[in-house]
C-alpha cells in the first residue's frame, strides 16, 4: 500500500459533478484526487479474505447477543427487542455494511462496522472507478459495488413484500439524498419499483395503524438511509411495533446489534484469537493506552485517544449517553502526515471494494477526505 | 475486481446535476413565499433557503394526494411535504387521518 502524489483532472470538479457527486467540496475539500493509493494484488486479496472473515464473525456474535439476552449492553429499548429478533429469525431482507480497517504493515485491524447507515457508498463504487478510467484505464480496482448492488435487489426482490420499495433519508442533506439515490438506482436496475419519501413526510396513518407515503399509498417495503437509535427515539418508533403492515425495514432491526459499538467487546470475547480483532471492553481496565468511542456515535465525534495514560487526541459532540467502549489504541498507518482508513463494503454478504478516507489526525471525522485506489 | 465496460445510472446523474445549477434572482436567502395546498387550510410561510432550484422542486413540490380505499384511489387534493401541515390540511377529512414528521428529528445527516 503505497500514497501517491497525482495531479488532479484539469477539469475534476465537473466531471464529477456531471456524475451527480455534488458535495465533493464543502467548507474543506472532500474528494481529493491529489493523491491516490496504489496496492497490489496480494494485499487486496488480503483485504478482501478479511472482510468475508469478519462478516462471519460479525453473524456468531449477533446470535451470541440474542442467545445471551445482552441488550442492556447496546442500549437497545426492551419494546424492540421481538423486532430485532423476528427480522434475524426470519432473515429479512438486508444489503450492505461497511468495515473501518486500519492496514499497517500487512496487519489488517477492525475499528468499527457501520452497519446500518454507511455512507461514501457512491464515492466509493461510481466517482472513484471513473477518476481511474480517465486516469489509467489499463489499471484495475477493488470494486465490484455497483454489480453487486444491482445484482443483490434482483435477488432480493423474491424477499420483500411484493410493492414498491421505498427510499427514504433525511431532507437538505445533499450526502444523503445522493447515498439513497444511488441505492435506488441500483434497485431499479435490479427490476424493483422504487418511489422517494423524505424521512419527515412519512405518514401514520392513525385509524389503520400502518405508515404511508404521501399519496396515502401503504409503505410495505422501505430503505432507509436514517439510523434505527434515531427512529427509536423518534415520536414515531413505537409505530414500527404497531405498524399492522409489517413493513420490511431496509437494512433490518437486527443490524442495530452490529451498528453499536458494545459488539466490539463482544467481537474481542468471543474471537481473542482472531488477528483482524482487537481488544475491547466496557471498561478502561489496566489499558494504559486506548481509544474511549460512545456505543453510539457519528463523524468522529465524543472521542478521546489515550497513550501511557495521557489524552493525545479527543473530540466533542453530543454522543455518550448511552455509554462508552474501551478499543486497544492502534497505531495507525501514516503516510505523510495523513492517517488512511478503509471503508471495505460487505454487498449481499459478499465483499464487494473499497474506498479510502485519510485524515490529518488519528481519529477519522467529518473533515476527513476521499482519496481514490488502485490496483498496480 | 473488473467492473462492465459500460455503467449505466439510470436515475441518480439527471436527478442530482440539477440541483448544483445557479440561484434564479428571485430565489434570493431573505425572501418570503406564502402557500397552502387545499383552500380550506390557511396559508403558511415559508423561507427561501440556498441550495439551487433542482433541489427546491423536490421540497417544494406540490403532489396529487389521496387514499387508497378497497383498492380504489380517492383524490383528496394536494399536499407539500416543504409547508406546515396546517396549511395542508385545513379541514379536510382523509388527509387529517394521517399524522406525518412523526421521523426526522434526529439530525441534519447520516454521515457515517
Amino acid at each position: 500500500m503505497e500514497r501517491i502524489i497525482t495531479n488532479p483532472r484539469n477539469n475534476w470538479q465537473s466531471a464529477v459533478e456531471k456524475l451527480g457527486f455534488g458535495f465533493h467540496t464543502t467548507n474543506v475539500p472532500y474528494w481529493d484526487e491529489s493523491a491516490y493509493y496504489s496496492f497490489t494484488m496480494p494485499e487486496v486479496l488480503k483485504l478482501e479474505k478479511a472482510t468475508a472473515e469478519l462478516w462471519d464473525l460479525c453473524l456468531g456474535a449477533v446470535q451470541h447477543v440474542m442467545d445471551n439476552n445482552l441488550y442492556h449492553q447496546f442500549g437497545i429499548p426492551e419494546y424492540i427487542i421481538p423486532l430485532i429478533e423476528k427480522s434475524w429469525t426470519e432473515d429479512h431482507p438486508a444489503i450492505y455494511g461497511r468495515f473501518d480497517l486500519a492496514y499497517k504493515n500487512g496487519e489488517i485491524k477492525l475499528l468499527e462496522f457501520n452497519a446500518d447507515t454507511p455512507t461514501s457508498l457512491y464515492e466509493a463504487g461510481i466517482v472513484q472507478w471513473f477518476w481511474l478510467q480517465d486516469f489509467d484505464k489499463s489499471k484495475d480496482q477493488f470494486n465490484s459495488i455497483h454489480e453487486k448492488l444491482i445484482s443483490y435487489w434482483r435477488y432480493l426482490k423474491n424477499y420483500l413484500y411484493n410493492d414498491t420499495l421505498h427510499f427514504t433519508c433525511l431532507k437538505e442533506t445533499l450526502e444523503d439524498l445522493t447515498n439513497t439515490e444511488y441505492m435506488r438506482d441500483c434497485a431499479m436496475q435490479g427490476g424493483l419499483e422504487t418511489d422517494l419519501i423524505f424521512i419527515d413526510d412519512i405518514g401514520w396513518y392513525e385509524g389503520r395503524e400502518v405508515f404511508v407515503d404521501t399519496q396515502n399509498k401503504d409503505i410495505k417495503n422501505i430503505f432507509k438511509l436514517y439510523p434505527w437509535e434515531w427512529m427509536l427515539q423518534d415520536e414515531f418508533g413505537k409505530h414500527i411495533v404497531a405498524d399492522k403492515n409489517k413493513t420490511l425495514w431496509v437494512e433490518p432491526a437486527w443490524k442495530m446489534i452490529l451498528s453499536n459499538k458494545a459488539i466490539l467487546p463482544i467481537l474481542w470475547q468471543l474471537y481473542p484469537k482472531c488477528p483482524y480483532i482487537l481488544p475491547a471492553f466496557y471498561e478502561a481496565n489496566q489499558m494504559n493506552s486506548y481509544v474511549k468511542k460512545p456505543i453510539l456515535s457519528r463523524e468522529g465525534a465524543n472521542i478521546e485517544v489515550v497513550q501511557n495514560n495521557l489524552t493525545i487526541e479527543k473530540t466533542e459532540g453530543e454522543y455518550g449517553k448511552e455509554g462508552y467502549i474501551y478499543q486497544e489504541l492502534y497505531s495507525l498507518p501514516r503516510y505523510g502526515g495523513n492517517y488512511p482508513i478503509i471503508g471495505s463494503w460487505v454487498i449481499g454478504q459478499q465483499p464487494a471494494g473499497m474506498g479510502i478516507r485519510e485524515s490529518t489526525s488519528l481519529i477519522t471525522n467529518n473533515t476527513s477526505r476521499f482519496v481514490p485506489h488502485l490496483i498496480d | 475486481m473488473k467492473k462492465s465496460k459500460y455503467i449505466e445510472l439510470v436515475l441518480i446523474t439527471a436527478a442530482l446535476s440539477s440541483c448544483h445549477q445557479s440561484n434564479n434572482d428571485w430565489e434570493n436567502a431573505n425572501s418570503h413565499t406564502y402557500i397552502r395546498s387545499d383552500s380550506s387550510a390557511p396559508y403558511s410561510p415559508v423561507r427561501h433557503y440556498g441550495g439551487g432550484g433542482g433541489a427546491r422542486m423536490w421540497y417544494y413540490a406540490f403532489r396529487p394526494y389521496g387514499n387508497y380505499n378497497n383498492g380504489y384511489y380517492e383524490r383528496a387534493g394536494y399536499y407539500s411535504d416543504a409547508i406546515h401541515p396546517n396549511a395542508n390540511i385545513g379541514s379536510n377529512f382523509y388527509k387529517g387521518s394521517v399524522v406525518r414528521g412523526g421521523f426526522g428529528s434526529g439530525g441534519f445527516s447520516v454521515s457515517s
